[in-house]
């Protein structure tokens, strides 16, 4: 090679070399955002572990965060899977700095203990969570890695709105029939015959009697009906006695009386003939058609297809949920007390390089001045205050907020519905969130809607249901951790998946074949080894009554 | 030795970068396998981790659903296979046939538009026509008077396979033609010239001239795509399938999601994926030799 060459050679690597320098400059100045006062944001990244749409680029409550907090929100909201997705961050071992909670994430070592952090860098978290802080350590060595999104409630607790489980009947058939209140399962599927009889379609489509889901994780509205029809409340995938004894149920009598029942449905051409191959989408957009009239859900799960109804003015066909029984000697238990959501909200992961900080950025966000914006947003814009210091919104702005996208952009509700909160209200007495505000939830209620409330005599949907019990020390049973790779997982996933398997074929059987096909279902069941199951529930029951009661 | 090395310097040097990439990226995650024959857990080093043997490969070969599973993905793999090969060799040997260029290019340009489309989307499709709420599919056959009333496809699980092998051919038997389309292009043309005047018509000349002369690149691509037997796919069985079908829509990726990932269990995982591995390459020299028998090209 000649000297020339050389040198030329040299002179065009040296060229490459400061290019790339002057444009990793660049870059770098330009992630380097700052405050009005000139201080440095600092970039967080979230996981959320739910599918939402991302807030639009000038969404207007980030950009108040990042103006007075100095912190720019980087939030990856769930797509797909959940497991998948952390399956892979797990095994690729990259973690955002904040992370949505789940018990995988533990076993994983990728989330560190936080109760030392809030202990001396976050005064409101730790008056937040004061009286839950044992019930948040993890069973199995003692340390507290989330920050629970809900159920810590402070000043009184008000429930206007109601997003359990219930079956759901559209406003427009109890209109019709009168303001019946049905009670057991038989006067609801009466209604819907009666119904489905006198208008075989809706906006000139198929009329759908009854619909279900049972797609990726979202199987409790396939699955959970038997145990609430039996005075139960929602304890996952098993009923508890009164000693606090946990069984398996579905398998059991009181499950197949449920499924013969929608047996007895799919044969009249009532239920949905899609619902077992439908996936969750499908089954949302099926519901924003109006078609559907009943279903049995938690509402905050087809919430997304509701909305559009709500926009379109379809008041008729939005849902009021009931708390149906197999008979009236049963007391229904849908209703319950607010308990802490444990294993949910946000954990810090290892990866963070300044847990220092996040923490005092949680802990700031829970002061009532940022909760207030989360919640009601800014005063004067979102919400009014009134002579005797209530919150209230104008009927323009209760408008705004029906519209999702205009949700997009004037709300946090992406990081707000993930991120640790208060409940309940105010210290000046405002309930937090106006739909628990008496006076603007009632309000708000649509002109079909005060008809249907004044029908029944009630003022909230929650007046539906019968009063909550205390709730058991244990409660709730869905919430215990059954750990990674466990015999427990393993026989957790074989149970649901012999259900999703049998239930749709005996639901979709021939009246004389139903037998038949439960029989083998329950033989299927018994070869799972649901004992593992059943024991580890049962011994971390005894575990939470043993720890959690107050002594 | 060295001296050729040295008299090859520049091909050394240019090959440099891909072994690398190679080793780093091919070679290297194999050390992960180690993973297999233990009880895995990401929170402990390595010297931590408990060794339990051949423990996870022994629970996939006595678990009925894994064989199930082991079955479902051949017979797709082998459906798809088939499907994709034949149709897309008789595809092109018809599109061949068709002399006018504009219809020709058009028919092309239409057939593998569909190759471009995400399985995501694909399924959405499928799924749509075969709705039984006003799905294209049970219309024509209910007003052609063939069934009564509509057939709920996706709930049947005899179906599924025909179904799957029928969205591929639909999604790609325009793609996999065009390989072919470009070696019956070089064929030499005075072949056909010569069968024509010993008399043969157009479908003797397909037969005898056509086919023959794109024998090599079909079977290569058998062996190649041998390699991929195990791999009926992940996204269409999992977009496509549901409770009532799974006896036969879950395939190898799907039950490594679910009871692997899904639960955290690493080791059981990567002992399914190392199986998968091992009889790829069993096939595919099974394949090589089977081909070697016949006098062919080979690829190994």
């Amino acid at each position: 090679m000649g000297g020339l060459k050389k040198k030329k050679l040299w002179g065009s690597v040296s060229l490459v070399l400061a290019l790339s320098l002057a444009l990793a400059g660049c870059s770098g100045d330009n992630e380097k955002a700052t405050t009005k006062d000139g201080k440095e944001v600092l970039n967080i990244t979230a996981f959320i572990g739910t599918p939402n749409q991302a807030p639009a680029k000038d969404n207007r409550i980030y950009k108040k965060i990042q103006d007075e907090l100095g912190v720019n929100l980087e939030m990856e909201f769930l797509v797909g899977d959940l497991q998948q997705k952390l399956g892979v961050m797990i095994a690729g071992g990259d973690f955002p700095d904040l992370i949505t909670a789940d018990t995988k994430l533990v076993s994983a070592g990728a989330v560190i203990p936080l109760e030392d952090l809030i202990e001396e860098h976050a005064p409101n978290l730790k008056k937040h969570f004061g009286k839950d802080w044992n019930r948040m350590k993890d069973s199995s060595d003692g340390h507290i890695y989330w920050l629970p999104n809900y159920g810590v409630y402070t000043g009184e607790f008000i429930s206007n709105y109601y997003s359990g489980p219930a079956f759901w009947i559209q406003k427009s058939i109890l209109k019709d029939a009168g303001y019946p209140t049905p009670k057991t399962l038989d006067d609801f599927t009466k209604l819907i015959r009666d119904y489905a009889a006198k208008n075989p379609t809706i906006d000139g489509q198929p009329t759908i009697g009854f619909t279900t889901l049972a797609s990726d994780w979202r199987t409790f509205p396939l699955l959970n009906p038997p145990e609430h029809l039996t005075g139960h409340p929602n304890d996952g995938g098993v009923v508890v006695d009164d000693n606090g004894v946990a069984t398996v149920f579905a398998d059991k009598d009181i499950s197949k009386r449920y499924y013969k029942e929608l047996n007895n449905l799919y044969n009249e051409g009532l239920l949905d003939k899609e619902a077992f191959v439908q996936n969750y989408d499908q089954y949302l957009a099926k519901i924003s058609s109006g078609r559907v009239l009943s279903m049995f859900d938690q509402h905050w799960n087809f919430q997304a297809g509701e909305d559009p109804l709500v926009a379109q003015g379809k008041i008729g066909q939005t849902y009021v949920g009931f708390p149906l029984v197999y008979d009236t000697s049963i007391t229904d238990h849908y209703l319950d007390r607010p308990v802490i959501n444990l294993n949910n909200g946000f954990g810090i992961s290892k990866d963070a390089e300044d847990p220092v900080a996040l923490i005092k950025f949680l802990d700031k966000l829970m002061d009532e001045k940022y909760q207030k914006l989360l919640s009601w947003g800014e005063e004067g814009v979102d919400y009014q205050v009134n002579e005797e210091g209530r919150f209230y919104r104008t009927p323009e702005q209760r408008k705004e907020q029906d519209d999702p996208a205009w949700r997009l952009v004037n709300k946090a509700e992406g990081f707000y519905a993930a991120a640790p909160k208060l409940e309940g209200t105010f210290e000046d007495g405002n309930a937090i969130g106006a739909i628990n505000q008496p006076e603007e939830f009632y309000d708000n209620l649509k002109p079909e809607d005060k008809e249907l409330l004044d029908a029944y005599g009630f003022k909230t949907w929650s007046d539906f249901f019968s009063p909550a019990p205390e709730n058991p020390v244990y409660y709730p049973a869905w919430q215990v951790d059954l750990k990674e790779g466990s015999d427990a997982a393993v026989a957790n996933k074989q149970m649901t998946d012999t259900s999703l398997k049998f239930l749709p074929k005996a639901i979709m059987s021939k009246p004389n074949e139903f037998d038949n096909i439960w029989t083998e279902y329950v033989d299927a069941y018994k070869k799972i080894d649901i004992k593992s199951y059943e024991d580890r529930i049962n011994e971390q029951l005894k575990w939470r009554i043993e720890n959690w009661s107050v002594k | 030795m060295l001296k050729r090395l040295r008299g090859q310097r520049q091909l050394m040097f240019m090959s440099l970068p891909i072994v690398a990439y190679i080793l780093v990226f091919s070679y290297y995650p194999i050390w992960g396998w180690v993973m297999a024959f233990q009880n895995y857990s990401p929170a402990k080093s390595f010297t931590q981790q408990e060794w339990v043997g051949l423990k996870h490969f022994k629970f996939l070969l006595t678990d009925d659903a894994f064989l199930n599973v082991l079955r479902n993905t051949i017979a797709m793999s082998v459906i798809n296979m088939v499907l994709g090969f034949a149709t897309a060799i008789i595809f092109a040997i018809l599109l061949n046939e068709i002399k006018h260029k504009f219809y020709k290019r058009t028919i092309q340009t239409i057939s593998y538009l569909p190759h471009f489309l995400s399985w995501i989307i694909v399924t959405g499709i499928v799924a749509s026509s075969l709705s039984v709420d006003g799905g294209i599919v049970n219309v024509v056959l209910m007003k052609l008077n063939i069934i009564q009333e509509p057939i709920m496809w996706l709930s049947v699980p005899e179906y599924f396979w025909g179904i799957v092998g029928a969205s591929h051919v639909w999604k790609e038997v325009g793609w996999n033609a065009i390989i072919y389309l470009a070696a019956i292009t070089s064929i030499d043309p005075s072949l056909y010239e010569a069968a024509e005047i010993d008399g043969a018509n157009r479908y003797k000349k397909m037969l005898y001239v056509t086919l023959p002369g794109i024998k090599s690149i079909v079977i290569i691509l058998l062996i190649m795509n041998m390699g991929w037997i195990l791999e009926a796919g992940f996204e269409v069985q999992y977009l496509l399938g549901n409770g009532v079908v799974v006896d036969w829509s879950q395939t190898i990726d799907i039950f490594v999601l679910k009871y692997g990932l899904q639960i955290g269990n690493y080791s059981l995982a990567t002992a399914a994926g190392i199986f998968k591995t091992v009889v790829s390459i069993t096939l595919i020299f099974a394949a090589n030799s089977i081909s070697k028998r016949l006098g062919e090209d080979r690829l190994i």
